[in-house]
């Protein structure tokens, strides 16, 4: 026993020592070269896109594209400690309230003038925007999408209002086969028929806006579809349904579609169908896409950072990340491209984009994710009061964004 | 003088271990208890100032109604638990330890499976392999036979019997070693002598087994009760992940801190919640800690 | 009717009672490997079967080739025998001092651990970081072992203790007298025989170190540097990209190694003190 111990001792200092010597992060200074690493969270094709792209900077700058799992909780630990944070990272604009106020973000003004910001459709920046400052240098946008399977539904068929997809969905939801799925007690998603009854769940200033009429109207009104749909409103469920043909038709983001056509389905998109009551279409949340920088890179590494924001600014990126992915480019200059034009998914989430409402980007929003989350869950679930539960998660949402301070 | 070098020899071989935790645990739980005291929170991340027992004053509000049920439903969930997993252990290992079975070792084997794989991937497959109402394979089984499937996490008892099984799947291969190990640990010829004097299995199980197991095995439990009172991840991942939820409300009071605290980015404010969660763990185990003082005086 | 033929009886009821429950414990894992034989990329199917109709390797070929998972191996693979070899390192000599020696605070001290595993560790993440960054120890391997080797101090400490405790004083007080020295002692006689509990103890800290990911994320900032849990938890994080055949492939994968590991020490678990002549 006690060579077996001496033994695991001897390996232990041994391994110990070697792994003492293995490889730092900091490969700063190599022969003039500077380091850039940008965490992100992105599918394959759009990294490759981005790599293929950064490439072009070696030698002068070596940029490290790092595929990052809870990239927003890392960021909040790591984000003013040089050694372990990355010096730019790839998400959308909901955190920048977040990290502007705990201060670990650089003004992207301060690189780049507010001048060459407008050859960006102006709703990217406005979202990008936090207390007057832009704080992200957008890259592309998304939106949900009205998709459907062209198997059961054809092209005239597609419902223009939601009663017409009320209609459809009665008459085919039975047997397994779903009309209309969706993640419906999912608030990025159930955020769409909220917005389309002007109601809101967070306002762009901060306030909560769960119990006011519109928003509670919007949750009476979208329960009624809610109850034709499957008492699971989680990602895997209801895609697989759509993967699987067993329902005809959905509200998806434009991830799902490399997937959904690789497993043989003719996928159709059509603008969201237009809410009765109030002639609005269903008007999902805007998420954009794009680069920000941490502070202490924009102090340090000034230039390598311009250089790399510079590269990232040039239209074809936004085309080839089109053409990889479905990615709507943020820089105006590529809807003049015709390989832009006549792509369907870009196109469709354009027109989405005109009536969409870009995610609150102020730090309440983190709050209201989960106080929303369970308000639909009490109503579309476990069948309780809307009307008050709205209220009550009005309370909570309130009470907790008071204890953010 | 015998006493003073035994005391030193005992420190000086505790001394590497009891480094390591004092870095490792006792730091975090200091640091928290500091950080309760200040204002951090996304607004002065960086510049936080000492604001003495504010927080305090505000994390006593979350103990409302809600968390006194979230109190009962641990305290519940943490006894059942804990009854079925040293009950089944115990069932299984004896059973293991039948001396004629000669596949014990591949039992074995197997039934450790489940604490093979990390937690987060078993606890996806249940999710969504096992309980999801359209997909999962316990409702196409159900239908097969022609009954209706069934929204395993949509109410609260259903919930919580899914919950303490995977609990259970989970936790039950390292209480069935323990125990099991323990059980190899008992001298034969106590049951052999009993054997002659006509006591039953259960009075042998009663009269040596329990006993002869119950110093070996205590830690273990002990442990494992805090773990199971501890649980997040079980509960938090199959019925309240955000985008995930699946209808059912059943908060343990760590699942309702993290609801009505942690979320909120103040972490002066849920270091405090924290602190106050800790303080009532241990009043709560110190009024129920009869039992580990029977041992420890060698 | 005879003996013989009752045991007979009685021992095929057992093997065949735990044969089903083996196959019932084993469900999900099962489900997981026709999930990842499956050639479709789904991990829900409305009509599952154990044996899929289109199978394939390919997820295992993609877990290998595509994936750095043999790096990741590796640094799990150092990770736990460092891990391994510091905890008992450091986590015998103190249960031993523990369980032996009388000293001032040891009840004290002994209350005051478990009482400290109570704490909710959710926090304890960034106080830990604030701890191991000033000392440069965020994404390096030293810094995750300290860190496992520290969370599982308590356990093998309190463990250990245990078990040391059950194992009578008068065998090392015979070989005292013979002039044998304390480190003697532990290594020749009280290790022998506590072989048991260093088996569990030895395993559960492997388990830990070799399932824990949320330190191994948050404290290793690049991918090559993950451990596998870590590294399996990002394959499939992203829910967009993910794919779940490949993950059901890694998760086999990565719990094979374990059950080669448990299946070499349960020589050690079960013969324990039966062998010794040792009266309890």
């Amino acid at each position: 026993m006690r060579r077996v111990l001496s033994v695991i001792l001897a390996a232990t200092l041994a391994i110990g020592a070697l792994s003492g010597c293995g490889k730092q992060s900091e490969e700063m200074e190599e022969n003039g070269t500077v380091t850039i690493t940008i965490w992100h969270d992105k599918e394959d094709a759009v990294a490759e896109v981005l790599q293929t792209k950064l490439e072009t900077l070696e030698p002068e700058i070596h940029v490290v594209l790092e595929k990052k799992s809870d990239l927003t909780e890392s960021l909040k630990m790591v984000g003013n400690d040089p050694k372990a944070a990355p010096d730019m990272y790839l998400f959308a604009h909901d955190k920048i309230g977040v990290y502007a106020e705990m201060e670990i973000l650089s003004p992207i003004t301060d690189i780049i003038s507010e001048q060459e910001l407008e050859q960006y459709v102006e709703s990217t920046v406005e979202a990008a925007t936090y207390k007057d400052t832009v704080y992200q240098l957008p890259i592309y946008y998304e939106t949900l999408l009205f998709m459907y399977n062209r198997l059961y539904m054809s092209d005239e068929e597609v419902p223009k209002t939601t009663e017409e997809l009320y209609a459809y969905m009665q008459e085919n939801t039975n047997g397994g086969h779903y009309g209309f799925v969706e993640q419906h007690s999912t608030p990025y998603y159930a955020a769409g028929w909220i917005n389309g009854f002007e109601g809101s769940i967070l306002s762009a200033d901060g306030t909560a806006g769960l119990d006011k009429p519109e928003t509670i109207a919007a949750l009476e009104y979208h329960k009624k579809f809610v109850e034709l749909m499957p008492g699971e409103t989680e990602y895997a469920t209801v895609n697989t349904l759509f993967k699987e043909k067993m329902a005809h038709s959905t509200i998806a983001g434009p991830w799902l579609i490399p997937t959904v056509r690789e497993s043989g389905i003719d996928v159709g998109i059509a603008a969201m169908p237009v809410i009765d009551e109030t002639g609005i279409p269903i008007s999902p949340y805007m998420g954009v896409q794009g680069v920000h920088v941490l502070k202490n890179a924009a102090e340090n590494k000034h230039e390598a950072v311009e250089k790399v924001l510079r590269l990232l600014m040039e239209p074809d990126i936004g085309l080839e990340l089109a053409q990889a992915s479905g990615c709507a480019p943020a820089n105006k200059a590529c809807y003049e491209m015709d390989e832009v034009l006549s792509d369907e998914v870009v196109m469709a989430m354009k027109e989405t984009a005109e009536y969409a409402v870009p995610m609150p980007n102020v730090p309440e929003m983190d709050v209201m994710w989960t106080v929303a989350g369970n308000l639909l869950t009490d109503i579309n679930m476990s069948d309780k009061d809307v009307t008050l539960s709205a209220q009550e998660a009005q309370q909570e949402a309130e009470k907790l964004i008071e204890s953010m301070r | 003088m015998k006493k003073g070098k035994n005391t030193l020899f005992a420190y000086a071989w505790s001394a590497p271990s009891l480094f390591l935790i004092l870095m490792i645990v006792i730091f975090p739980i200091l640091y928290t208890a500091y950080i309760s005291m200040t204002n951090m929170n996304v607004y002065h991340w960086n510049n936080y100032e000492f604001i003495g027992l504010e927080n305090y004053k505000d994390a006593l509000l979350v103990l409302d109604n809600g968390f006194i049920t979230a109190l009962f439903f641990t305290v519940l969930w943490t006894i059942v638990n804990m009854v079925l997993q040293v009950a089944i252990a115990f069932l299984l290992a004896t059973l293991l330890n039948i001396r004629k079975l000669k596949l014990r070792n591949v039992y074995k084997t197997l039934l450790i499976f489940p604490w093979a794989m990390p937690g987060y991937v078993s606890i996806l497959l249940w999710k969504t392999g096992m309980f999801n109402s359209q997909f999962g394979l316990l409702n196409q089984w159900l239908q097969k036979v022609g009954f209706e499937p069934v929204r395993w996490l949509n109410s609260n008892g259903m919930a919580f019997i899914c919950c303490t099984v995977v609990n259970l799947w989970l936790a039950l291969p390292f209480m069935i070693t323990i125990i099991d190990g323990a059980l190899q640990s008992i001298d034969k010829s106590y049951y052999e002598s009993a054997m002659l004097d006509g006591a039953t299995w259960l009075e042998r199980t009663r009269y040596i087994t329990l006993p002869m197991i119950k110093p070996i095995i205590a830690p273990s439990v002990i442990i494992t009760t805090f773990t199971t009172f501890k649980q997040f991840d079980i509960i938090y991942l199959l019925t309240q992940q955000v985008g995930a939820k699946t209808g059912a409300e059943i908060h343990t009071i760590l699942t309702y801190a993290y609801e009505k605290a942690f979320i909120t980015n103040n972490y002066g404010y849920s270091s405090a919640v924290s602190i106050i969660i800790f303080i009532m763990l241990i009043v709560f185990s110190s009024v129920s800690n009869a039992e580990p003082k029977k041992r420890g005086n060698n | 009717m005879s003996r013989k033929i009752k045991e007979k009886i009685g021992l095929a009821v057992v093997n065949l009672f735990f044969i089903v429950l083996c196959f019932g414990v084993l469900i999900p894992v099962l489900y997981a490997f026709s999930v990842s034989l499956n050639a479709d990329n789904s991990l829900l199917s409305s009509d599952f079967s154990f044996l899929p109709k289109k199978m394939t390797l390919n997820n295992y070929k993609a877990v290998f080739f595509e994936e750095p998972i043999l790096l990741w191996f590796k640094n799990s693979m150092v990770m736990a025998v460092v891990a391994l070899g510091i905890s008992l390192g450091t986590g015998i000599p103190a249960a031993y001092a523990f369980s032996r020696r009388d000293f001032p605070g040891k009840k004290a001290i002994l209350k005051m651990l478990i009482l400290l595993y109570a704490f909710p560790s959710l926090l304890s993440m960034t106080a830990l970081y604030k701890l191991l960054s000033p000392l440069g120890l965020i994404n390096t391997k030293i810094g995750l072992i300290i860190v496992y080797t520290g969370t599982m101090a308590v356990f093998a400490l309190w463990n250990m203790k245990g078990y040391f405790d059950t194992i009578p004083k008068e065998i090392e007080e015979a070989a005292m007298i013979d002039g044998a020295t304390t480190t003697q002692l532990v290594s020749r006689i009280v290790l022998p025989l506590a072989k048991p509990t260093i088996a569990v103890t030895a395993m559960m800290i492997l388990i830990y170190v070799w399932n824990e990911y949320i330190f191994a994320i948050n404290f290793m900032t690049g991918s090559d540097t993950y451990t596998l849990a870590a590294g399996l938890y990002s394959l499939q994080a992203t829910e967009m990209s993910g794919s779940w055949p490949v993950f059901a492939a890694a998760s086999i994968v990565v719990s094979i190694p374990i059950l080669i590991v448990f299946f070499a020490l349960q020589k050690n678990m079960t013969t324990g003190l039966t062998s010794g002549g040792v009266k309890a």
